[in-house]
């Protein structure tokens, strides 16, 4: 609880910095800030209390992702220092970024359905804004457009499905929904079905789920580099934290009505977002292929909904941020330098910049699930959660589609160590190269530590 | 059973109004129906006992947002040739895919249990002090959290809106 208030407070603060001049040390405060209220949360560890008529529940599974979120948000402020310069209003991203974080955080704690919405609704309307902040530019317009009437849309149908079981439950409490559900397993009426069926088309399309998939690589792609990153990371974190907590403990009685859905998107984003990513030029276009496959992995542990899937999505999400981080880091350098991000442009950057080529091929690879990156053991405990609770057939397409994704990972690394250039035409010193080396290092830590990161929750 | 009787009016002309916004050719006149299908909706929640409700439901929707329906429509300028020109095939698919929502629509609807219609018995749930011991007491945290929100999205409309210092 403290720290949703610590996060808006820090939004508040940054919109304060322009009228009381402190915009320099703004970027130090907010660093700060989210240090602190990354401190204030693990403080919260193995303290489950329940705030306001229960309304946010503090368990560890909300502290873990909210030091997560927060902690991916942190390192993205570093990561786009350099955009934060050239713009002229950064105060304003800042403070818009900063209320996303925080409902965001409310997706992650939520025990109510109304906070739920708001959480999602904050996180989606600082979205709509900050894909189109590149004002001029006609790409970005389209993406924010385009986000923003699919995301008034979906938003729809999650506030009808909220409104159906309400009206079943007559409560919007999670554990009032769930003991009412597990009393009246054999005699729940139709449109109880029909909201969660609604539910679940409202968050298959906020994490990019298959049939719900389209918007994503035109707004990945239209967004400011940046915004991709924040949008791919903190953005699909939130919306599977608060997929899983709201049907592990909600609908948890009901669920072999819902598994058998949640297996069949599942698959179907995973074979559409690997094979549609093979054949994108552009590596941004790709990256945007390639997290709604990711979407389909974590949709697996959903689908296999178990005590260990909670660790696995967890660490899966971990990972993939990680990654995610350091290549986008990457590719905001090619776009400030006006490059078109083709794969070509990765050609002999293992000559001038072997580091550089070294990280950005662990990143890959991590994402692709090779060991002994982070990445493979997100996958391994997924694909166990899966084969546990008996979708075999899920896990074999999802090896299969994993192997259809090694092949466009591996085309950037490839570029990197065959390409015939000697240089590139931009470089990676500075921040941006610690950052890269930062979330290469980390993305072969947490594979040695996979153990302790799933048996935390 | 007058309780009864002003439902199904009531719904009725809904649903009537609500096809005349979708069919008249004229935007104005969509506009105006529009008004008319947010009065009989707001009439629903004076049957449902809803007090506050309804007085909302009229200054917001059939208010203000008509409003800015109206300065929309004066904004754009529609034309008949401004139109884009809709091919015969995507008519014919619009059609059919109306047609399956609709079948499915039907299908759900007949495997739906019906509960019978009741005149709401509680007097005092939709008054303004009831509902603002609810929203004031139980989801004071919602309400707060909201306001976040909406500071979110004036940041957001004022960064849209600023003028680029180039």
């Amino acid at each position: 609880m403290n720290t949703i208030v610590t996060i808006a407070g820090l939004g508040i603060l940054s919109m304060l910095s322009e009228i009381f001049h402190f915009k320099k040390q703004l970027f130090v405060l907010i660093l700060l800030g989210l240090a602190a209220a990354i401190g204030i949360s693990v403080m919260e560890w193995d303290t489950a209390y329940s705030y306001y008529n229960h309304m946010v529940l503090i368990d560890n599974y909300a502290i873990a992702f909210s030091v997560l979120l927060m902690s991916v948000t942190l390192l993205w402020f570093l990561m786009s220092q350099s955009y934060f310069k050239s713009e002229s209003s950064m105060e304003a991203h800042a403070a818009i970024i900063l209320f996303a974080l925080c409902g965001a955080i409310c997706m992650t704690c939520f025990s109510d359905l109304s906070m739920l919405f708001i959480g999602l609704e904050i996180l989606s309307i600082s979205m709509y804004v900050l894909c189109g902040s590149d004002k001029l530019n006609k790409r970005s317009n389209e993406s924010a457009m385009k986000y923003f009437m699919m995301g008034a849309f979906a938003t729809g149908f999650l506030l009808f499905g909220i409104a159906l079981i309400y009206g079943v439950v007559g409560s919007f409490n999670l554990t009032d929904i769930a003991t009412y559900t597990g009393q009246n397993v054999n005699n729940l009426p139709m449109i109880f079905y029909a909201g969660i069926v609604l539910l679940l088309v409202g968050l298959f399309f906020k994490v990019s789920a298959a049939p719900f998939h389209f918007w994503a690589p035109d707004v990945y792609d239209g967004a400011p580099t940046v915004i991709t990153a924040f949008m791919a990371t903190v953005v699909k974190t939130a919306a599977f934290a608060a997929f899983y907590r709201l049907f592990a403990t909600c609908f948890s009685s009901v669920f072999t009505f819902w598994i058998d859905i949640i297996a069949i998107v599942a698959a179907l984003t995973m074979l559409a977002g690997n094979i549609l990513a093979v054949y994108q030029t552009s590596v941004k276009r790709m990256l945007a292929y390639s997290s709604v496959a990711h979407a389909g992995y974590i949709l697996m542990a959903l689908a296999a909904v178990s005590q260990s899937s909670k660790g696995a999505i967890f660490l899966y999400l971990i990972a993939y941020s990680l990654s995610t981080l350091g290549v986008f880091a990457v590719l905001n350098i090619i776009h400030e330098k006006k490059l078109s991000d083709d794969v070509s442009v990765f050609n002999g950057l293992a000559k001038s910049n072997p580091l550089a080529a070294a990280m950005i091929s662990i990143c890959m690879l991590s994402m692709a699930g090779i060991p002994p990156m982070a990445g493979f053991f997100g996958k391994y405990y997924i694909f166990l959660a899966a084969l546990n609770s008996g979708f075999t057939w899920l896990v074999l397409m999802a090896v299969l589609s994993s192997l259809i994704g090694v092949f466009y990972y591996f085309r950037i690394v490839m570029a990197m160590y065959t390409g015939k250039n000697e240089t590139t035409a931009f470089e990676i010193k500075g921040l941006p190269l610690f950052f890269l080396v930062l979330s290469g290092v980390l993305s072969v830590i947490i594979g040695l530590g996979t153990n302790f990161i799933v048996n935390l929750l | 059973m007058p309780f009864s009787y002003s439902f199904y009016i009531l719904s009725a002309l809904s649903v009537i109004s609500a096809l005349f916004v979708v069919f008249s050719k004229k935007p104005v006149h969509s506009v105006l129906y529009l008004i008319f299908c947010f009065f009989t909706i707001a009439g629903h929640y004076l049957l449902l006992n809803a007090q506050f409700l309804f007085a909302v439901h009229l200054i917001v929707y059939a208010g203000a947002i008509m409003v800015l329906f109206l300065y929309t429509i004066m904004f754009i300028n529609m034309n008949k040739e401004m139109e884009p020109h809709k091919s015969n095939l995507a008519k014919a698919g619009a059609v059919v895919a109306g047609g399956v929502l609709l079948l499915v629509v039907m299908a759900a609807l007949k495997g739906a249990e019906t509960i019978p219609l009741q005149a709401a018995t509680e007097k005092n749930t939709g008054m303004v002090e009831n509902l603002g011991m609810v929203l004031y007491n139980k989801y004071a945290l919602p309400f707060e959290v909201a306001s976040v929100l909406f500071l979110s999205a004036m940041v957001g409309a004022v960064l849209l809106s600023k003028k680029e210092l180039d």
